[in-house]
């Protein structure tokens, strides 16, 4: 290939200006919040989990599965999240904590909530104190309106509904976790690793 | 008397067989290989070997039965695939492991209904195998 320095070099100085100032200008990249539905719905897969905070297993599922998928399908616009209260008649609390989270998702902080009383879940499923669980994790203001969102018809409704597409998906345990793909919709097995569920991801596309 | 039983339970079992591979032919492997998986027991390659190739040997047996070729050879290997998948059952559900049984596609929970209809295609299976093997009386 023949080289003229005359246009060459200004138009490479340019393109490198420009690389440059797209770096610099940039917004600093900082993890976007975790909420009920996450991603683009044009993703070519979605992945709907249907859980209770009350359930050992869904706080396994939270804890192993939640972070990466998040973080590598999700924000990565392979996949579109959705994360059904799916709260169990025989868990005495599980419906508030169910409420609390979608009240916490209304004021931006579905994902701590999620994460506390998953982390905390032993304790307060003995003592019932799940207001104290959800609330610590949120600043005094915000745990004022999520108190009153809780008991919030809406909320109630929320999780209602989420409980009735369950019952229409056919779920009949938790954790359920189920991808749809091109109109087809699997139902995958929690139990097995995290690397199975990828490598599953990874095969429809 | 025991042609006919033998021709029905053949027919019973290689559809049943043919089944079960079009179950887990008609998604991806990798489906298959999350069932597989969960029931904790085999390596990552164990995992993918069994996801490939199984559902293609369950299809094999069922023509196999379905047609009556090499039904001795089929019907022993199909009780031993059968015998084999009912033990890891039992096993798994002793372990306590809350997971999909796997045998028909997914979204199907291990559990007692599961142990007794595996259970029950096992004494059907060792029943034609049995059959199968004993040489035909002469008439």
């Amino acid at each position: 290939m023949k080289i003229r320095p005359g246009i060459t070099i200004p138009l490479l100085s340019a393109t490198l200006l420009a690389m440059l100032m797209a770096v610099a200008l940039a917004p600093a990249e900082t993890p976007a919040k975790v909420t009920k539905v996450m991603g683009t719905p044009i993703s070519a897969i979605t992945v709907e989990v249907y859980s209770d905070f009350q359930c050992p297993k869904c706080k396994a599922l939270h804890e192993t599965w939640m972070g990466p998928l998040i973080k590598d399908y999700v924000r990565t616009g392979r996949v579109y999240l959705i994360q059904h209260e799916f709260p169990l008649p025989q868990h005495a609390y599980a419906r508030t904590a169910a409420c609390y989270a979608c009240a916490a998702d209304r004021v931006g902080k579905y994902g701590e909530v999620c994460d506390i009383l998953f982390k905390k879940q032993v304790e307060w499923e003995k003592d019932g104190k799940v207001d104290e669980t959800a609330c610590s994790v949120l600043t005094a203001a915000e745990a004022a309106k999520v108190r009153v969102l809780a008991k919030d018809p809406a909320i109630l409704a929320q999780v209602q509904k989420d409980v009735e597409l369950g019952a229409q998906a056919r779920v009949n345990s938790t954790p359920t976790v189920i991808v749809s793909y091109k109109g087809r919709h699997y139902p995958v097995d929690v139990m097995a690793s995290y690397s199975s569920f990828t490598r599953f991801l990874d095969s429809l596309h | 008397m025991r042609r006919y039983v033998v021709v029905l339970l053949r027919l019973l079992l290689g559809v049943v067989f043919v089944y079960a591979a079009c179950a887990k032919l008609r998604d991806p492997w990798t489906l298959f290989a999350m069932s597989i998986d969960s029931y904790r027991l085999l390596p990552e390659w164990g995992v993918v070997t069994l996801a490939r190739t199984l559902p293609w040997f369950e299809l094999l047996l069922g023509l196999a039965l379905i047609s009556g070729l090499a039904l001795r050879y089929a019907s022993a290997a199909g009780a031993a695939l059968l015998g084999a998948f009912f033990i890891i059952m039992i096993i798994s559900y002793a372990r306590g492991l809350a997971i999909d049984c796997g045998c028909f596609g997914p979204g199907e929970a291990l559990g007692p209904k599961t142990l007794l209809r595996d259970g029950t295609l096992v004494i059907l299976a060792i029943t034609l195998a049995v059959m199968s093997m004993r040489p035909r009386l002469s008439v």
